[in-house]
């Protein structure tokens, strides 16, 4: 009875692939996070190669650590916007705003104490401006942000003109870059923190479970009870607070704001995202994920950096190992589906 | 509901005259014919770009090609370096065109074929795209002031009085697409595709390839704008049409399509079209900085969703509500 009902038939053996392999291994070489450790194992091997040890080096190593730290932080909070099936394209240039306003109340002579919540408050509020357009004006993600893209950077214009502002605390380069814990710069630390905190959220608590069920099935998710339209507007000003943070970790790193400050930014941090496996239409995805794709897009810049490749490729090496990662993956659950 | 939406085009119209009146009061030279020209060739770029960005969101499923402004980029690179090496000038136009619809196929294949979602995959694209012309031009602008005449005539010269580009180009080119979208299978197709993807797989639609298609489409009008922008302004840029991403899906919502798919109109961009050139051209020429112009096209896109959300959605429900209200009264 029971060996016939396990039985599946002459198709079993093309559902299972060949037999030699266990299935556990299957399943684990077809992760989006095995790939990425590939990837990463294949640039540190080529820079380690290529870079005549320049990569080993410890000014080397800190720099790509709190550079990964900065996209980090954000990407942590756009992990919970995208798992809900959101996206937020703007954040490039909240970051530019948000360091804009710290920026002049630093020269105005706030207190660093003063000014350090200004920066997660002035990041959670942009953000929530978001959440409104999109929640209760029903304007698609893409389209909201991309408006609010060039909203926040004529934003910053305003407030900044062609000047620069280079006063700032050299408090935060010692906090974030200078003090280490262990071999890790501060930046680094808070980062893991951060991406160990949201991690937890999404596997154990029941908000965090519910944004998986919202991204899975946002209509199901309304019949249930949950209040969707709540978390999805939470998730936007959570990423709106992470990139205040990251603006603070940046200016520790590079103590300067102008107005392009920030432009681009977020590209790297959608990048990562969606290298990690967080899928764009939601519910399915995870912060050990991103955690991983920051680190390949770190790796990328800094290899291009070290191996005095023209900066140029950058995009197209991090272009490419978008579209071949996402593509692969889909094309391989497409097959799936199919067999 | 497919698409020529009247009210919508005398609302567009009269926005871009109020526009234009406003610019006028404060700088009346702004009317002048030279200036009227030169905005109408600035709009005929971007025009062109959201003929094609409109066939892509018509498509429908959250489709949308961000991919635009680095094809148009890639593509003007690409003439320029085949015209600056001595090809003739027609091979250099054909593969500024051809180009930009290979680009468009490599959108067509990621998205069709391997399944990535549309924001991703030309996302993904974007930054190749705009990394290889910054590789093909090192970096640099190439200068096609020495470049044949006849080349620079598709962006400078003039026939009968009205510029090269309208009439020889942008003109036919909506007449086209009107008809491609009201009149022929592929048009038609697209709208079912766009509203009601299942049932026009169910009519026997191939709506994967009719997306697919869409995409190439869009990359050889990006390409065709690059090539333009490279002839009237006499030099090709890496970045192509600046901001073209932006202000292509603005032009294309504000010309009443559904950024969900399944509407819109080619007239209706065309005005739209116009309106966002007025609007872009009048604060250039009152020397705003670029930033503030991004910013402004910005606001108007978002602001119109939103005012069309709540105008089609919530403001009918509250009429509805108060009527309820009233009657139990």
């Amino acid at each position: 009875m029971k060996s016939s009902a396990l039985n599946l038939g002459p198709a079993a053996p093309a559902l299972h692939g060949p037999r030699r392999v266990p299935v556990a291994w299957r399943a684990l070489l077809a992760r989006r996070e095995t790939a990425l450790l590939g990837v990463i194992v294949l640039v540190v091997t080529a820079v380690s190669l290529g870079a005549h040890g320049g990569f080993w080096t410890r000014v080397n190593l800190d720099g790509l650590m709190v550079t990964c730290a900065i996209t980090a932080v954000p990407a942590a909070g756009m992990t919970l916007v995208i798992l809900t099936g959101g996206i937020d394209a703007s954040i490039g240039s909240m970051l530019g705003l948000v360091s804009a306003i710290g920026g002049l109340l630093f020269v105005a002579g706030w207190p660093v104490a003063a000014v350090v919540p200004v920066f997660l408050l002035a990041g959670a509020a942009l953000g929530w401006i978001n959440g409104l357009i999109i929640l209760c004006g029903r304007v698609p993600p893409i389209v909201c942000t991309l408006g609010t893209l060039s909203i926040f950077r004529m934003g910053v214009f305003l407030m900044m003109g062609s000047e620069w502002i280079t006063a700032l605390p050299p408090g935060l380069t010692r906090f974030f870059v200078a003090d280490h814990l262990g071999p890790l710069p501060g930046a680094a630390v808070i980062a893991l923190v951060i991406m160990a905190a949201l991690a937890a959220f999404l596997r154990v608590h029941r908000t965090g479970r519910r944004l998986f069920a919202i991204g899975n099935n946002e209509e199901a998710a309304r019949l249930v009870g949950i209040p969707v339209r709540r978390l999805r507007w939470m998730t936007y000003t959570i990423l709106g607070a992470c990139v205040g943070l990251g603006a603070l970790m940046r200016l520790g790193q590079s103590p300067i704001v102008q107005t392009t400050t920030g432009s681009g930014f977020e590209l790297g941090v959608i990048a990562a995202v969606v290298l990690g496996g967080t899928e764009l239409s939601g519910g399915r995805g995870g912060m050990f994920g991103t955690f991983l794709g920051t680190l390949v897009v770190g790796l990328v810049g800094d290899a291009i950096v070290l191996m005095h490749i023209q900066p140029f490729w950058s995009g197209v090496v991090l272009g490419s190992i978008i579209l071949a990662s996402v593509g692969l993956n889909e094309g391989r659950r497409a097959r799936q589906v199919v067999s | 509901m497919s698409g020529f939406r009247s009210g919508r085009i005398l609302i567009l119209g009269v926005f871009a005259l109020l526009v234009l009146g406003g610019f006028a009061v404060g700088n009346p030279t702004i009317l002048s014919a030279d200036n009227v020209s030169s905005m109408a060739v600035f709009a005929v770029e971007l025009g062109i770009i959201a003929f094609g960005q409109g066939l892509v969101i018509e498509g429908g499923d959250g489709a949308i090609d961000l991919s635009v402004g680095a094809i148009s980029g890639l593509a003007q690179i690409l003439t320029a370096l085949f015209i600056t090496h001595g090809l003739p000038w027609p091979v250099g136009i054909g593969i500024g065109i051809l180009s930009g619809a290979a680009m468009g196929g490599c959108n067509a294949a990621a998205i069709a074929r391997f399944r990535i979602p549309p924001i991703i995959a030309t996302l993904g694209t974007m930054f190749a795209f705009t990394g290889l012309a910054l590789i093909a031009s090192e970096g640099n602008t190439i200068d096609l002031t020495a470049a044949p005449a006849r080349f620079l005539a598709a962006g400078q010269g003039s026939v009968l009085g009205v510029p090269f580009q309208i009439l020889c180009v942008y003109l036919p080119l909506l007449g086209v697409l009107v008809l491609v979208q009201h009149r022929s299978r592929f048009g038609r197709a697209l709208y079912l595709a766009g509203t009601n993807a299942t049932a026009a797989w169910l009519a026997g639609i191939h709506v994967k390839r009719l997306r697919a298609a869409t995409y190439v489409l869009s990359g050889a009008l990006s390409g065709l704008a690059g090539v333009i922008a490279a002839a009237r302004l006499g030099t090709a840029t890496p970045d192509g049409v600046p901001e073209a991403n932006l202000i292509s899906i603005a032009i294309v919502v504000l010309g009443g399509a559904s950024i969900f798919g399944g509407d819109g109109s080619p007239v209706g961009t065309a005005i739209a079209t116009i309106a966002i050139a007025v609007v872009n051209y009048g604060l250039n020429y009152n020397d705003f900085n670029p930033t503030l112009q991004a910013g402004m096209m910005g606001l108007i896109l978002v602001l119109v969703v939103l005012v069309e959300n709540l105008v089609r959605g919530h403001l009918p429900r509250l009429i509805a509500a108060a009527r309820n209200r009233r009657k139990m009264a």
